[in-house]
């Protein structure tokens, strides 16, 4: 219990300095912001112009398709603001040897290597997510009821957990070497095989997004779930199976990796 | 002229060198811009699938496939950034040391970009480009491509190049006024990526869009060198879309050189 309260309070210290921050550079901010709105909003353009020629795409409608983007980028959104700072871990960090200075306080090192930054540039995803969210709500395409709106809540927070999961792996084989940037780019660039239907690939690169890299459980597989009756809420299970189960062997690999890590002299 | 290569073509290998130094982690960048290329296709192959139409946008399935992946082929070497080197310098304040020296600041950003450009040809462009032809002719069973209009479709990417480069020199002015550019580059990738028609044939857009299209440069960009590879174009309509990337150019040209002498007047470098 001491030790949540403590935490909590230098979270909550760190994230007052990261305020201040933001507050000196608004225009940066908003920059970055409009940036992203921009590139989610043509993504939506590009679907809907696509719908112009088809009525459905393997069985899913537009408005579905909406639905599945939205969703995607809530807990995308919600890694990238709170743990951003693990693409420095795989950049920058380990190879210029600034990683000593987490390894000489008192705390835990995962929770120094995210509490340092949280980047505003994803409230633009969080702000896109909702927005279409809302829209299917208006649409009437989701299911809503308690069981629901709960199973919702715990698909996106493990959603969430296991974007981190993949980005703290790719990132602690930095540790190895030295810069992982390029390996983590790559497995998170994979993300965007899941912002369509997993059906309209081949095997193996539907075999790789739902077991290997997850993706596909982060954002199409559960959000048939919320579209269809059909999808038996087993789906949510294994999600939150996977979430648990890649998001330890990713803190291992983790810390296996600092007990490796040498510093890069001064 | 000999002096004139003598200063500038440095610039160009010098990015080359640079380039080739990192190919380890090149490669894997190769691997996830493809991702968006197999992403299109697999995503068009399905679209084809579920319409029952033959054509979509003026293009058949098969052409859809090579033009999917010709826009890759293009964009790799005709979308090369400018405007971060320019932020850059700016931030840096070393612009300063090249305002000083006896050179064009824009021409030899040009001369690196065509060093980029060079290595870009052949790593992953050209593969990327057999690989298709090969694909094309052993499984959709089409002619390979004539030497006439590959090279109708070299000559049009060259000035696709020289006019994305000319624009974003332009855009990389906002770099005097703002300190952080990433927003804006993205800002400018996605539309970019919209209007020159790497997400989508720009003949699916509606008429209107497409007329407007006409009248700006960005179609210029992708679009039309694709076009050209696929034998869409012929006789005057030829030659007017390779006069309008001409004009495009000059236009561009002149407007980089206008905003540069703006831009130089108010610059403030603290140290240097």
């Amino acid at each position: 219990m001491h030790t949540v309260k403590r935490y909590s309070r230098l979270y909550r210290v760190l994230i007052t300095q990261f305020f201040k921050g933001i507050m000196q550079s608004k225009v940066d901010f908003l920059m970055g912001l409009l940036g992203f709105f921009l590139t989610q909003f043509l993504g939506i353009a590009f679907l809907y112009l696509v719908f112009q020629q088809i009525p459905e795409l393997s069985g899913w409608t537009f408005k579905q398709l909406v639905f599945i983007y939205g969703f995607a980028q809530i807990p995308r959104g919600l890694d990238h603001l709170f743990t951003d700072n693990i693409w420095m871990v795989a950049w920058r960090l380990v190879v210029s040897g600034d990683f000593d200075r987490y390894m000489l306080r008192p705390m835990n090192v995962f929770f120094q290597v995210i509490a340092e930054k949280l980047q505003p540039d994803a409230l633009g995803e969080l702000l896109v997510g909702s927005i279409l969210i809302v829209m299917s709500l208006r649409d009437g395409i989701m299911i809503v009821d308690g069981f629901h709106i709960a199973m919702f809540v715990i698909s996106i927070l493990a959603g969430a957990v296991i974007y981190t999961a993949i980005k703290l792996f790719f990132a602690s084989i930095a540790f190895w070497v030295k810069v992982s940037g390029p390996f983590l780019s790559t497995a998170y660039e994979l993300s965007n095989f899941a912002k369509y239907p997993t059906e309209i690939y081949a095997k193996g690169i539907r075999f790789v997004i739902t077991w290997i890299i997850p993706f596909a459980f982060v954002a199409y597989l559960p959000a048939g779930f919320f579209l269809k009756e059909s999808v038996s809420v087993s789906v949510i299970g294994i999600e939150c199976i996977l979430a648990v189960v890649f998001m330890a062997i990713s803190y291992v690999t983790f810390y296996i990796g600092i007990g490796r890590y040498e510093s890069a002299g001064n | 002229m000999k002096k004139f290569c003598k200063i500038y073509l440095p610039f160009a290998s010098n990015e080359l060198k640079r380039q080739m130094s990192y190919k380890g982690a090149f490669y894997l960048f190769i691997l996830v811009s493809l991702f968006g290329s197999f992403i299109n296709y697999y995503l068009w192959m399905a679209i084809y699938g579920s319409s029952g139409k033959a054509t979509i946008g003026n293009l058949t399935k098969n052409e859809m496939v090579i033009y999917v992946f010709m826009v890759y082929v293009t964009s790799s070497i005709v979308t090369i950034t400018l405007a971060d080197w320019v932020s850059e310098d700016v931030v840096k304040g070393s612009v300063a040391m090249n305002l000083i020296k006896p050179i064009d600041y824009r021409l030899s950003l040009m001369w690196r970009a065509s060093g980029q450009m060079v290595y870009r040809f052949f790593v992953p462009g050209i593969f990327v480009w057999i690989g298709m032809e090969i694909y094309k002719v052993k499984a959709l069973g089409m002619e390979v491509v004539s030497p006439v209009t590959a090279l109708l479709y070299v000559v049009s990417s060259f000035l696709s190049f020289l006019l994305y480069l000319l624009f974003d020199f332009c855009f990389g002015m906002v770099a005097f006024f703002t300190t952080y550019i990433f927003g804006m580059l993205m800002a400018k990738e996605a539309m970019l990526s919209f209007l020159m028609g790497q997400l989508i044939p720009l003949s699916m857009f509606p008429s209107v869009a497409q007329k407007v299209f006409d009248f700006l440069p960005f179609s210029s960009m992708v679009y039309t060198p694709v076009m050209i590879y696929l034998g869409k174009y012929s006789g005057s309509e030829l030659a007017f879309v390779m006069g309008r990337q001409v004009a495009w150019v000059i236009f561009l040209y002149l407007l980089g050189s206008l905003i540069w002498k703006k831009v130089t007047k108010r610059l403030v470098v603290l140290g240097g």
